[in-house]
């Protein structure tokens, strides 16, 4: 069985990786990738941290991170 | 007086001068809408003309197919998504379909980005106090982000703003401050500062991207018109036909952005004045759609909201027009389950049905026509066009079907009929009129070939074919006035002492109108939308009347809006209170008209030829072929017959039978 220690942060967010290069919208050198949910479910989105234009969307899996059991039995 | 109807496919351009009708058609342009128009006031000539009145869908398409302007939306802090969000009313097909989204929402086609979206620190309450002030720093670090995007325009829409715009109009200095004074705003307070943020968000966003596409456009357009010698007035028409000058309407040009269709019902209005009937089914068979309308008793049915497509809302007055897709140009294919559908998709101007041979494979109603005889394949669209039946063959033949060649043509036909026939009785019931009570009035270029089909499944009383069908949307333009409107919000019960709050409210209204406008023999028309209390939706256009509102005569006016809910809706609840809701005051300016002019006596119609009628019955039908400018008063024909025209051709079915009356105009009626 896992065990998780307490969370230290405050918030917990996703975390971004920044990626190279400008935004294609207002030209800020200031991307990232992360995950996000919106309508339509959960998507891989690269935005501009300062407009935050989306410049690449891309759906995630249906669940996020989880995986239920039942996929990975083969 | 020249009337222009610029549409997707074509651009009409009718002319009026010393009581003789000149019409024209030129290909319009998507990316030059103007080179069309102007090609078109070249050919008819403009010098001379006391004015050019012009209606467009231009605006509607970009919208449309989303070929936008880059513009931003400010709104309060934690209400930017109120444009993602809607009305939240989901389309029926939508409400057992999970997967159904917002066509104009961020997982589709949204109409401002997400990003472009920003919420500004400011609160104003619904009573006009300030709840939070604006925080100018905070709105100029989001403007900041703004002017770094390099939007086009910005539209405002402040929760309240239409009660109290203080908010909103320093927000438009800020702005303009730090994106340069030349960059488009519209601030809901002006463009429509009426109640329900969503309608007003959705208005003043449609506001801005028609500041950006036709401000340019008309400026052009002007410039072009002058150059060819037209020294008279330019006017837009707007959503309910009416004229505006082009100056002013684009001081407020969402109102110009659905200006087409609702020529044709007024065109059919005057048409039917004429004639001394008013209760008329409007039908406009184009290329891609049929759109459908009402007159009763003389008067359109005019709306004070209209949606451009499922939940985009408008704040403007517009006539009804519903559509279906049916048009020439609507695609013949076989469903999944095998049978024969006809529309919605459409083969358009480009590459058009096969017949025009320009690429197009798949067959169309055009193709269907031509095959069945009722098109000639060498007078198309006066003669300009030469329609090829063998591609048109073809293109039934590799449908992927077993019905013989010949149930091919004529379903596709028939269905075509019959969709256009079910949206027209749809429109009968949703008004609770009976078609048995209506003429039907068959425009558009494919009006006259399809409609006569549909008279025995409507019973209708008769189908009435206008003088130059394919223009008659375009003619309308040269029969409406100037109309110039101010309309305001606030709820109010409607008891005699609240009589002197609603009369300031209207001397406001028409003391500002009669600022911008030359009111010498205008005429000012009051009306409200008022509610019963506790209901959530108005009832349009109750009349007001024309003297002052007293403590006096509120009861009577309270009396008008129970008269006006009992005709809309069938019940009347006089005990309830009445609440008004938005108030309106319209300065009518009178302008010249079309006028018909009578044709000659000719009850002896000479046939031109005969023809074979194919696939309406088991076996070929000989039709009798009539040329329509050589009918007169009186003439009557039976049907099977084809009247062709150099942009329309009417069919008389079997059984019917066509009387030409005093304007030229082809009344059919089934054979007792």
């Amino acid at each position: 069985v896992h065990t998780f220690p307490r969370p230290q942060e405050p918030h917990l967010s996703v975390e971004r990786e920044p990626v190279d290069g400008a935004c294609p919208e207002c030209g800020a050198q200031a991307l990232a990738a992360y995950r996000v949910l919106g309508e339509g479910g959960l998507w891989d989105v690269v935005k501009c941290q300062q407009c935050l234009a989306s410049v690449t969307r891309e759906r995630a899996p249906r669940l996020g991170s989880l995986t239920p059991l039942g996929l990975t039995i083969r | 007086m020249i009337g222009v109807d610029v549409g997707g496919t074509f651009t009409d351009v009718v002319a009026v001068r010393d009581g003789q009708l000149t019409v024209t058609k030129v290909p319009s342009d998507a990316a030059q809408p103007a080179a069309a128009v102007i090609e078109g006031a070249r050919r008819i000539g403009v010098e001379g003309s006391a004015v050019f009145n012009h209606a467009s869908t231009m605006g509607l398409n970009a919208v449309i197919t989303r070929r936008l302007p880059k513009v931003a939306f400010l709104t309060t802090e934690g209400h930017r998504d109120i444009l993602d969000r809607g009305t939240l009313r989901r389309p029926l097909d939508g409400q057992t379909d999970p997967s159904w989204r917002r066509p104009f929402g961020d997982a589709a086609r949204p109409l401002v980005p997400r990003y472009l979206r920003r919420g500004i620190v400011e609160r104003t309450l619904a009573d006009g106090s300030e709840l939070r002030a604006l925080d100018e720093a905070q709105a100029r670090r989001q403007l900041a982000v703004l002017r770094r995007c390099a939007v086009e325009g910005v539209a405002i829409c402040l929760l309240n703003a239409y009660v109290d715009a203080t908010h909103e109009r320093r927000l438009r200095e800020l702005v303009h401050e730090e994106l340069g004074a030349d960059v488009a705003v519209s601030i809901s307070s002006e463009t429509s500062p009426l109640a329900k943020e969503y309608a007003r968000a959705s208005t003043t966003v449609v506001d801005v991207f028609m500041k950006l596409i036709f401000g340019r456009y008309s400026a052009q357009l002007d410039e072009e018109l002058r150059a060819l010698g037209f020294a008279g007035d330019l006017h837009f028409a707007d959503c309910a036909a009416t004229l505006l000058p082009w100056r002013e309407a684009l001081e407020k040009p969402f109102r110009i952005v659905f200006a087409g269709p609702a020529a044709g019902t007024i065109s059919s209005t005057r048409l039917g004045a004429a004639l001394g009937t008013g209760n008329l089914l409007c039908a406009d068979v184009g290329g891609t759609s049929t759109d459908v309308s009402l007159v009763v008793d003389g008067a359109p049915f005019v709306n004070n909201t209209f949606e451009i497509e499922h939940d985009v809302v408008i704040n403007a007055l517009s006539t009804e027009v519903s559509s279906v897709g049916a048009g020439g140009g609507s695609i013949v294919s076989i469903s999944p389950s095998g049978d024969i559908r006809v529309g919605p998709e459409s083969a358009g101007a480009d590459p058009g049905p096969a017949c025009y041979g320009r690429g197009g494979e798949q067959p169309t109603l055009t193709d269907a026509c031509l095959l069945m005889g009722i098109l000639d394949p060498g007078g198309f669209a006066g003669g300009e066009m030469a329609l090829d039946p063998e591609l048109a063959r073809r293109a039934f033949a590799a449908l992927d079907t077993p019905l013989s060649f010949e149930q091919r043509v004529a379903f596709a036909y028939r269905i075509a009929v019959a969709n256009i026939a079910e949206e027209v009785m749809n429109v009968a019931v949703r008004h609770g009129v009976d078609p048995r009570d209506f003429s039907l009035v068959a425009y558009g270029a494919a009006g006259p070939m399809l409609l006569p089909a549909a008279l025995e499944l409507l019973h209708v009383a008769r189908v009435i074919v206008p003088p130059q069908p394919g223009l008659f949307s375009a003619m309308g333009l040269l029969s409406t006035d100037l109309v110039h409107y101010e309309s305001r919000s606030a709820y109010v019960l409607l008891m005699p002492d609240a009589a002197a709050d609603v009369e300031e409210r209207y001397k406001e209204m028409e003391q500002a109108l009669r600022a911008r406008v030359d009111a010498n023999g205008a005429t000012i028309r009051r009306s409200l939308d008022g509610r019963l209390l506790g209901q959530s939706w108005e009832t349009p256009f109750v009349e007001v009347g024309d003297g002052a509102i007293t403590a006096e005569t509120m009861p009577a006016l309270v009396e008008r809006f129970h008269d006006a809910y009992e005709r809309r809706y069938g019940n009347r609840f006089p005990y309830v209170p009445v609440q008004g809701v938005t108030y309106r005051v319209e300065l009518v300016v009178g302008a010249d008209k079309l006028e018909y002019a009578e044709v000659a006596a000719a009850p002896d119609p000479e046939p031109a030829g005969t023809l074979e009628l194919r696939y309406l019955d088991d076996e070929p039908l000989q039709a009798s072929v009539y040329d329509r400018d050589a009918l007169g008063l009186g003439a009557t024909i039976r049907g099977p017959a084809i009247v062709r025209e150099p942009l329309s051709t009417t069919v008389v079915m079997p059984g019917q039978t066509a009387a030409v009356g005093r304007f030229g105009e082809i009344v059919i009626e089934a054979q007792p």
